[in-house]
Parts: structure tokens; sequence; C-alpha cells
């Protein structure tokens, strides 16, 4: 498992309710935190990544969103670990060669074919799977943040505990 | 017809007229110059050269451009005044009907002509009053006019770009809906209207802001540095600008005070989602940072040019990439916002977001007065 990585945007934080890690006082205007990447080619690849780790982010080499998408989930105290694809790599045939239980959703409240809705969206990628399944893509991972269900999700996942 | 020849008549049977043969030739030349004299230079007549002519005879010019149309029927054998010529002079007959023919017809045409001439008159001034009347109203509603988009000095886009254009107009008449639906919204409450008509309003609300991110969202495709200028909403607006639009956690801030009394669970809720989307903005604030690290990264090299034109153009190619993925954010920023309005129509009662709504609305429409006020301030010119 890996240790909540402690975060902090310089601004003094009520404590939440589920104490998630440590805080410490001050800017971070470095990357302090050790980015776990690693480079994937294939749909098995990921799938091995997805299945050893709590929290997965899949993405494109030098993507700006899934820097968005570590920054939020840094932010709920996990450390995500980020799987590179190479840039001209075709996104949709990866997640498609993920079995359906992978490619399920595991969010609560949400319907079926997230791999259809994340083609939809035109933006398959940066994923995000959380316990061993996808969760979706940025937007998903935004409205479930809002609507307060990603910490119950991480905390299934056990990526965060109390 | 009758009263055209009557009218021809008159010449002739006025006392005071001159010999037979210049009462021919009075007569021809009025048939085709009455219109000719007030707009001469319009039509190129060749009989303006005659206008001396006419002094004499101003009255019966006059009298007669009412019968205008009804000339320009009389048939070539036109029986009553050749008749009378024909008895006072028998030589020139043939030369007077054939000049009566032509100056008939020259009549004719140059009344066409007019009568196309006026009617692309009218159709220009009708355009020009429709545009006045949209550029007045844009400029009322504090949206900015695009009157430099030809105009790349100002380093906009070169070219008119049709997509901003057409955003320009359509957020124009967002902004009227919205200043409408506030208005019913404050009626609605001040007189205590049941919850199920203020469900509707509510929900007009709700997605009168979807239609917003709809539009933006086309925008973006079209001009995405259009967009995160906030070019399109008024100064003060634009003052608080975060990626092409508010910045959800200060709307939050707004509300809130606004809204009470809220009940414990709501109070916990509504500052959970102030956190969330607090959080929220700053992992895209950091993406946003990180994009333009890597494009200041991806434009940096040798200056000296060793790299060769294959490399700077792979560069460019990058850079073009990257700046792709400001779309990507304007639209999850926006998506953001939708998100937070949203979970607050969740967390409050019917009533208590058709208040939201108001106080949202009317905060706005503020904003928009101050950017009035401040624009039409008198200052020093620098």
């Amino acid at each position: 498992m890996q240790q909540a990585i402690p975060y902090s945007n310089g601004r003094a934080w009520a404590p939440r309710r589920n104490g998630g890690g440590a805080v410490i006082g001050g800017r971070t205007a470095v990357e302090q935190v050790v980015v776990a990447a690693r480079c994937a080619t294939s749909g098995g690849e990921i799938r091995r990544v997805v299945e050893e780790n709590p929290v997965v982010v899949v993405g494109r080499r030098g993507c700006c969103m899934v820097h968005v998408v570590r920054r939020l989930l840094l932010g709920q105290g996990v450390n995500p670990t980020v799987c590179e694809v190479g840039e001209d790599a075709d996104e949709a045939a990866l997640i498609a060669e993920l079995p359906p239980s992978m490619a399920a959703s595991g969010a609560a409240g949400s319907g079926g074919d997230v791999v259809g809705h994340l083609r939809r969206q035109g933006m398959v990628l940066p994923a995000v799977f959380i316990g061993g399944r996808l969760v979706g893509g940025l937007d998903r991972l935004m409205a479930v943040h809002i609507s307060g269900e990603l910490v119950p999700i991480l905390k299934q996942a056990g990526a965060l505990w109390l | 017809m009758s009263q055209g020849q009557a009218g021809a008549s008159h010449v002739i049977s006025s006392p005071n007229s001159m010999s037979s043969a210049s009462a021919q030739f009075a007569t021809s030349r009025r048939i085709g110059i009455y219109e000719p004299n007030r707009q001469i230079s319009m039509w190129g007549d060749s009989f303006k050269a005659d206008s001396s002519q006419n002094t004499g005879a101003s009255t019966i010019v006059e009298a007669d451009a009412k019968h205008d149309n009804r000339l320009g029927d009389i048939p070539l054998e036109s029986p009553g005044p050749s008749k009378k010529y024909d008895q006072e002079a028998n030589k020139p007959a043939d030369k007077v009907l054939r000049r009566l023919a032509q100056n008939r017809e020259a009549a004719r045409k140059s009344r066409l002509r007019k009568k196309a001439y006026v009617q692309q008159l009218e159709s220009s001034r009708l355009k020009l009053s429709q545009l006045e009347q949209e550029l007045e109203h844009a400029k009322q509603q504090g949206v900015y006019v695009g009157g430099h988009l030809g105009d790349s000095s100002l380093g906009l886009s070169g070219t008119v770009n049709s997509g901003v254009a057409a955003f320009e107009m359509e957020y124009g008449h967002w902004v009227e809906e919205q200043n409408r639906q506030t208005g019913e919204l404050r009626a609605a409450l001040q007189a205590h209207v049941s919850d199920i008509e203020l469900r509707m309003l509510v929900e007009s609300g709700m997605s009168h802001y979807d239609n917003l991110f709809h539009i933006k969202a086309i925008a973006a495709k079209s001009d995405v540095f259009y967009l995160m200028s906030g070019m399109w909403k008024t100064p003060a607006e634009r003052f608080f600008l975060w990626i092409g639009g508010f910045r959800p956690s200060e709307l939050l801030k707004v509300l809130s005070p606004q809204l009470e009394p809220l009940t414990e669970q709501q109070v916990v809720a509504v500052c959970n989602l102030q956190q969330s989307s607090q959080q929220a903005e700053d992992a895209l604030s950091q993406g946003m940072d990180k994009l333009q690290q890597t494009l200041a990264e991806t434009l940096t090299s040798d200056p000296l040019g060793a790299s060769g034109v294959a490399t700077y153009m792979g560069q460019m190619a990058n850079a073009m990439g990257k700046l792709e993925g400001l779309v990507n954010f304007v639209n999850q920023a926006d998506h953001l916002r939708q998100q937070t309005l949203q979970q607050m129509y969740k967390i409050l009662t019917t009533r208590q977001a058709a208040r939201g709504l108001l106080v949202l609305g009317d905060y706005f429409q503020r904003l928009r007065a101050l950017s009035s006020l401040w624009t039409a301030r008198p200052h020093e010119p620098a």
C-alpha cells in the first residue's frame, strides 16, 4: 500500500472529516513527490498496473491533464501511480483491451458503459482507475469529487484510511 | 389617359402660348423632362440641357408630374395632340411623332431606373438601421463589440472570425435573457408564489446556465484565446476571470451568506462543496501552470539555429499541440462550474435555490453596471 503524501496549497485547512494524512503548512513550490510513472505500450501492461495499484492514472506522455488529475488526487491524500502511454498510441484500443470487469464503472450511481462515454467525450485519456476499476476521465473525476463521492470510493479501494 | 391629353391640350389652348411650332416643341420637351427636372444629374438624361425652356412652363411641369405614370401608357399613336399638330403643320408631322415616341420611351426608362434606385436605397436604409440597432444593443449590454476583428495590430487574430462574432451575438442574447429571468425571480419571491411555480423558474435558470456552457464550448473550438481573454465580458467581470469564466468558489462565497437560514446538514454540505471546488480549481490552475512551463520549454532552443529547420518545424508542431490543450482546460473549467451549480441545486430547497439564482443574477447585473459606470467615468485622457 502506498503512503498518503501530505499536500498543502499554503492555506490553513480545517481537518477533513476523514483526517487523511498530516498537513504541512507552507506552499510546496517544487514537485516534492517522486512521480511513480510507468511506461505502458499495451493493454496488458496497463491491466497489470491497474491490478497491482489502488489508484492509477493512465495518460499520454507530456499531457497536462494528467497533471491536473494527479494534483486532484494528491489533494485527497493519495499518490496515484501514473501509467504513461506513447504520444501516438491508440488510446481507445488500449482501453478496449481491458477486461470488461475493469472497464465497468466502479463509481456509485453511474451507468455501465464508461468506455463508451469516454469515447463520446472525445478525450479517452487521461483515465482514472480506482481499486482496479475504471472510474472515467477527468470530467467524471471532477463530477465525483464535487458530489462528495470520491473520498468514499478511495476508502473503499483501500487507498485512504481514517 | 384622358388627363394626359388634357394636360397636353392645356398648353395648346393657353392664350399666352407661343407660336404653333414652339408649342409643339414645349410639349414634347415637357413630357420628357418633368421628372428629370427634379433630379437631373441622377438620370444622365439628355434633355437636361433644355431645362431653360421649362422656366416659363414650370407650373405646368409640377401639375403634370402627378400624371407621369399615366403618360407612360399613352400608345404611340396618341390621337389627341398629334391630330392638333397635324392640323397646324403637316410637314414636320412624322418627325414630331417619332420625337414624341422617343420621348415617351426615354421617360419610361427614366422612371424605371428611378424606381429601381429608390428600392435599393430603401433596402439599404433598412439594413443600416437594423445594424445600428444591434450595435447599440450590444453596447448597452457592455458586450465588447468586435470592431477590431480585422485589425491584427491589436495582437488578436487578423482574420475576421465568424465563430467569435456568432458567440458575441449569442452571448448578448444570453445576458438579456438572464436579466429577464432575474427580474422574474425577484417578482416571484416578493409575491410569495408557490413552490411549484418557483421550481419551474429555478429549472429554467439552471438550464439557462447550461446554455451558456454550451455556446462557450462551441466558441472554444473556434477561438480559445478569445474566450480566455474574457473580452466578451465587461471590464469588472473580467477582473474576476479564471480560465475563461467565473471562479466557482468565489460564487459560493457570494451565495452562502444570502441563503440563510440553512439546516445543519446544509451548512456542512455547502462547506464541503466550497472546499471541493477550491481543490478542483487549484488542480486546474496547476495544470495550466504546467502547460505554460512545457510550452516555454518546447519553444526554447539554440537561437543560433544549429539544430536546423526540421527541428524548428518539429518544435512548432509540438507547441501547436500544446496550445490545443487549452481548449480542454476551458472545457474542464466550464464543466467544474456546471457541476458546482448543480451540486448547490441538490443541496438547497426549491425556495433557497430560487433565492440563490436571484442573488447570482443580481450580482452579475451589478458587476456589469459597475463596468458601465467605470467606462463612462470622466477622466483625463492619457
